[in-house]
């Protein structure tokens, strides 16, 4: 059984690195990459949680996290092809040029 | 002895498969239709296999119905359900599966005729598939990971359906906006799931109710909370988190804007529903969601009231929609949440007639904008029927569906000792009225229609508005049956909890 302090310190960072990357950040493809870090800090918790039986290691939260894995790659795959269709559209790949939407 | 079927092989309940099977198959017939030169094949696909769904629910009903405490269990790698994922079906799965499939049997019958000119049809109706089988996933599952799984799932085909007309720049930055929040409140739902595992070491909702209901508060259950609602908040529009929705709903094309206004965020607000339920006792969220709910209905109306463009009116009545459906979920009664899902199944018929109707005159019209549309209603008259009992549905008028589902939601909520949702509900009703009067008065003006040509639109589409809105009154006159099936469902998710743990945990 692992200590669970610096995994949870971990997790605890990276949701904050990936907020405020989505909150700061122009470029989109960098907005994504906060998407990422985001289900990363959850797929850390979820197998640093799986260590904390006694005697063997839970296989449940590893096949989650494995199909949360696939998900995700598709989830971003799907955003960098709608990120291209912006580059075609604006000419530039930033948020801010993108706010034709309002109200 | 509950109604347990455990198969050796792979076992998924029927709508489901069919769905899945028939999404997968979509492709390989699209392809041969292009062959053929015979494109509406596409078209009559889909509606075959979602007018299977249909009645594939119709039977799962009876087979619910027939078993002994009224739920199903299937596991699905067969194994025992604690351990690994299964389907678990109640009433209230076998009633939001039906508005759902309603809703979609509709849905593809209008497509055929509306995307007639558009091309890449094949993935379109794939896509839909897709969208509609994790829908009926997401209302069937009996675990979370099987949840996060079809979550994803019409998550990801929504955002492509989103951006699905992406020659001109509206869907693309629309689906975008709705991409990042839903991805990232999906990957708050993943850590709201492995929050739930650390205190309880399992996913399965029976063994999670069993062993969290009911525990002190502490740190970890206010952040499950939050957590939660974020997660599932973002795909039903609470408010702070709505605002991809007034982008995503108008830009998407029209059929595709009355499924995810009519089903998907009313299966996002069932996930909450459901999971909230199983997990916390009522008395632990009702307060939270009671702000919530006032925040939401009043936001929505008021933005609504400045909406000049048609289809994003109705994204904003949407938002406020689900503002009157979180009420009857604070009160935490059954009575409370009969309203709730009564509301879920009006509001899929009144909101997809009203997003149908309102493709029908962006097709035949051209324009969106309400002041462009001006006479538009003298020349379709069929199409101006359905979209003025949609709206007064919407809006709560006696003798519409719209109506008793809202007297009792207020009703409820006056019983719980909460009378503030009540008044601000019925104000907000009230305030409702102002903009879809407003469309209406803007539709039937007489002196703009004189030497204008717009036609009728073509049979099946105005054909399946006017089924919808007959729909409508005729569940007002006579809501019996709906009723009958909505209290089930309520009542499974209150005083049938026990047997919803007993059929797992013997």
């Amino acid at each position: 059984m692992y200590p669970l302090t610096p995994f949870l310190t971990a997790t605890g960072l990276m949701l904050i690195i990936g907020l405020t990357c989505l909150m700061v950040k122009r470029d989109m493809v960098r907005i994504l990459i906060g998407v990422e870090i985001l289900f990363n800090a959850a797929n850390l918790f979820f197998v640093a949680l799986s260590t904390q039986t006694t005697g063997f290691i839970d296989p449940l939260p590893q096949s989650v996290v494995m199909m949360a894995i696939v998900l995700d790659g598709t989830v971003i795959a799907v955003g960098l092809a709608m990120v291209v269709n912006v580059y075609r559209h604006y000419g530039t790949i930033d948020i801010r040029r993108l706010r034709r939407l309002k109200w | 002895m509950v109604g347990q079927e455990l198969f050796s092989g792979f076992a998924l309940p029927l709508p489901l498969a069919i769905l899945l099977a028939g999404g997968l198959l979509s492709p390989i017939f699209g392809s041969l239709s292009d062959r053929m030169r015979f494109s509406s094949f596409k078209g009559a696909w889909m509606v075959l296999i979602s007018g299977g769904a249909l009645v594939s629910v119709y039977l799962l009903y009876l087979q619910v119905k027939a078993s002994a405490e009224e739920i199903l269990l299937m596991g699905v790698w067969g194994q025992t359900p604690p351990t690994a994922g299964c389907f678990e079906i109640d009433m209230l799965s076998v009633f939001m599966a039906g508005s759902i499939s309603v809703l979609g049997l509709l849905v593809s019958v209008y497509s055929i005729s509306y995307m007639a000119k558009e091309s890449r049809l094949t993935e379109f109706y794939t896509l839909m598939a897709f969208m509609m089988a994790g829908m009926m996933g997401i209302v069937m599952a009996g675990d979370m990971f099987t949840l996060f799984v079809f979550w994803e799932l019409m998550g990801l085909s929504s955002y492509v359906l989103v951006a699905f007309q992406k020659r001109t720049w509206g869907p693309i930055e629309a689906g975008f906006k709705y991409l990042v929040m839903s991805a990232t409140a999906g990957a708050f739902l993943l850590l709201s799931m492995s929050i739930m595992y650390g205190m309880t070491g399992t996913l399965n909702f029976a063994a999670l109710s069993a062993s969290l209901k009911g525990a002190p508060v502490t740190p970890w259950t206010i952040f499950l909370l939050s957590c939660l609602i974020i997660g599932f908040g973002v795909k039903s529009a609470i408010v702070p988190l709505h605002t991809w929705l007034p982008d995503a709903h108008p830009e998407a094309p029209s059929p595709i804007s009355a499924l995810l206004s009519g089903a998907v965020i009313e299966t996002g607000l069932y996930a909450m529903v459901r999971v909230l339920f199983l997990v916390f006792e009522p008395g632990f969220f009702s307060w939270p969601v009671a702000i919530l709910a006032i925040i939401t209905m009043s936001l929505g109306n008021i933005m609504a009231l400045l909406q000049t463009d048609l289809k994003r009116l109705l994204a904003y009545s949407s938002i406020a929609q689900v503002g009157y459906m979180l009420i009857g979920v604070s009160t935490g009664l059954s009575y409370g949440l009969l309203g709730t899902f009564l509301h879920i199944f009006n509001h899929s018929i009144m909101k997809g007639v009203a997003f149908l109707a309102a493709g029908n005159i962006v097709h035949m019209a051209g324009t969106r904008d309400i002041n462009e549309m001006r006479g538009v209603g003298r020349m379709m008259p069929i199409t101006t029927f359905a979209i003025i009992v949609a709206f007064l549905g919407l809006g709560g008028v006696p003798g519409t569906s719209g109506f008793i589902s809202k007297f009792i939601l207020f009703n409820a909520s006056l019983g719980a000792g909460n009378p503030i949702l009540a008044v601000v509900g019925v104000l907000n009703s009230t305030l409702s009225m102002a903009y879809y009067l407003r469309v209406i008065m803007a539709l039937l003006d007489g002196k703009a229609a004189e030497g204008m040509k717009v036609k009728e639109a073509p049979l099946m589409m105005a054909g399946v508005s006017l089924v919808m809105s007959i729909l409508i009154i005729a569940l007002g006159l006579y809501p019996n049956p709906v009723m009958g099936i909505s209290a089930d469902a309520s009542e499974a998710l209150i005083t049938g909890l026990a047997n919803y743990i007993g059929a797992v945990l013997r």
